[in-house]
C-alpha cells in the first residue's frame, strides 16, 4: 500500500484512501437504516391499496438513492456498488420482508449506477449521470424481479412497472440523489471528498 | 451424538448463514404451482427450523414476509388473470425467497461476518474493516437522532403538527443526521490513518474465522432446498 495517494489529485487516482472507504461504508450504512423504514411505508401502501398496480413501480426510486449517493459522492468505481449493496445488506439485518435476498438487489441495483457512471469514464457527475444511474439501477433490479416477483404478471404489466420504476429511478434516485450530493457538498461535511472539495473551491476560488 | 456436538451443529458460522439465506433463492424460479410452494415450504421449516435460537426474531421476520406475500397475491389475483392458482404460487414464491432469511438472519454477527469475510474469504482487508466501523457507529447514529430532535425542538421546530409537518421534520433530521455522521467520519479516518490504518501490513482480527462440520451441513442442507423445486418440476 502506497503512502502517497493523498498528494495526487483525487480524481485522477483509483486508489481508495480511508476516508473514502469509510465514507462510502456510512452513506452504505445510514440508507441501509433509511431504506429499513421506508421497507415499512412501502408494504403498508403496497398491501393496504393492491389497485395501483403497475404503478407500484414509482414506489421503488428511494431504493436506489444510496448507490447514487454514494457514487457521485466519493467518485470511485466500485463506490455506488459498495454504497448501494452496504445499505440493502444493513436495511436486511434489521429485518424486512425480503429477507437476505435484499442483498441480491443490492448489487445489481449498485451495478446500474457503476454502468452509468463507468459509460462517462468516472469523470461526469452531473445531474444527467445520476439520473441515467438511477434508471440503469432499475432495470438492473427488473432482471431479477421479472420472474422472481412478478412471475404471475402478464408482460405488459411488467413493462408498465419497468417504466414506472425507472422515472422513479430517474427522478428519486437520480435528480433526488444529485441534489443531497450537493447539499451535502454546501454543508461543508464532505470537503475532503472528491464532491466537496469541487464545491469548496467553488466558494473560494 | 453428544450434547456438546449437537449444540456445535447448531451453530453454524456467517458465511454458511449468509449462503443459506440465498443459495434457496435459485430454487425460487423452479416453483410452478401453490403445491410444489407449500412442498418446498415445507421442507424448509423442516432443514433449517431446528437452527432457530431467537423465535421472537424469527416470527416477526416471517410475519412481514406474510404480510408481503398477501400483497402479492392480491395484486397477481387482480392483474394476472383472476386465477386462484397463480395468486397462491406467487405467494409461495416470496415465501421461498424470505423463509429461509427469517430463520437464519436473527443468528448473524456483523463483525463475525466481516472477520470471516477477510480472513476465509480475502475480500480487501481495508473495506471489509470500514463497513464493519461503520455498522458499529449505527449506535452512535442513533444517539445523535435523538441529539438532533432535542436541538430542533429546543428552537421550537419540534415534531408536532400534521403529518406533512412531521414528514418535513424526520426530514431535516435526516439531512442533519447525513452531515454529523459525514463529518465524524472524516475525524475517524484521520484517527485510524494515524494508528497506520493505511499502511498496515500484517492485520490482525478479533477472531480466528474457521470453517466447521456445522458450515457444510448447512451449505448442504441449502444446495439442496435450491435443487427442491426443480427437482419437483
Amino acid at each position: 500500500m502506497t503512502t502517497d495517494t493523498t498528494t495526487r489529485p483525487a480524481s485522477a487516482t483509483p486508489s481508495w484512501r480511508t476516508i473514502d472507504l469509510m465514507t462510502t461504508a456510512v452513506i452504505g450504512v445510514v440508507f441501509g437504516v433509511a431504506y429499513w423504514g421506508w421497507s415499512s411505508g412501502y408494504t403498508a401502501i403496497e398491501t393496504a391499496a393492491p389497485v395501483i398496480g403497475a404503478a407500484k413501480g414509482l414506489l421503488g426510486g428511494p431504493w436506489l438513492i444510496a448507490g447514487v449517493v454514494g457514487g457521485l459522492v466519493v467518485r470511485r468505481p466500485g463506490a455506488a456498488l459498495v454504497a448501494e449493496t452496504l445499505a440493502a445488506a444493513v436495511s436486511g439485518m434489521i429485518g424486512t420482508q425480503w429477507g437476505a435476498t435484499v442483498l441480491l438487489s443490492g448489487v445489481l441495483q449498485g451495478l446500474g449506477v457503476e454502468l452509468a457512471l463507468a459509460f462517462f469514464l468516472f469523470r461526469s457527475y452531473r445531474v444527467w449521470v445520476a439520473m441515467l444511474g438511477g434508471v440503469l439501477a432499475a432495470a438492473f433490479e427488473m432482471l431479477y424481479e421479472w420472474d422472481a416477483y412478478w412471475s404471475g404478471m402478464t408482460t405488459g404489466w411488467k413493462l408498465t412497472y419497468l417504466g414506472c420504476f425507472a422515472l422513479s429511478g430517474a427522478v428519486v434516485a437520480g435528480v433526488g440523489g444529485w441534489a443531497l450530493t450537493r447539499a451535502l457538498a454546501a454543508s461543508g461535511a464532505i470537503d475532503a471528498l472528491p464532491a466537496g472539495r469541487e464545491a469548496a473551491d467553488d466558494r473560494s476560488p | 451424538m453428544t450434547v456438546r456436538s449437537w449444540q456445535r451443529l447448531r451453530a453454524p458460522g456467517p458465511l454458511s448463514l449468509v449462503a443459506g439465506c440465498l443459495v434457496p433463492v435459485a430454487g425460487t424460479f423452479a416453483i410452478d404451482s401453490a403445491l410444489e410452494g407449500i412442498i418446498g415450504l415445507a421442507a424448509q421449516v423442516l432443514a433449517l427450523g431446528w437452527l432457530i435460537r431467537d423465535v421472537r426474531g424469527t416470527v416477526l421476520r416471517a410475519a412481514v414476509g406474510f404480510v408481503a406475500a398477501a400483497g402479492i397475491a392480491v395484486s397477481t389475483w387482480l392483474y394476472g388473470g383472476r386465477d386462484l392458482g397463480e395468486a397462491g404460487m406467487a405467494a409461495c414464491r416470496i415465501l421461498y425467497l424470505v423463509l429461509p432469511s427469517s430463520m437464519l438472519l436473527p443468528l448473524l454477527r456483523p463483525s463475525q461476518l466481516g472477520d470471516h469475510l477477510a480472513q476465509r474469504l480475502h475480500l480487501p482487508d481495508r473495506g471489509v474493516v470500514a463497513c464493519v466501523a461503520a455498522l458499529q457507529a449505527l449506535d452512535a447514529f442513533a444517539a445523535d437522532w435523538r441529539t438532533i430532535q432535542h436541538a430542533r425542538r429546543a428552537r421550537g421546530l419540534g415534531l408536532d403538527g400534521g403529518p406533512w409537518h412531521r414528514l418535513k421534520g424526520s426530514g431535516a433530521t435526516a439531512f442533519a443526521l447525513l452531515v454529523v455522521s459525514m463529518r465524524h467520519t472524516g475525524a475517524m479516518s484521520v484517527a485510524m490513518d494515524a494508528r497506520g490504518f493505511a499502511s498496515a501490513t500484517d492485520r490482525t482480527w478479533a477472531e480466528p474465522a474457521p470453517w466447521r462440520p456445522a458450515d457444510s451441513l448447512l451449505l448442504s442442507q441449502a444446495v439442496l432446498l435450491a435443487a427442491l423445486p426443480w427437482l419437483l418440476h
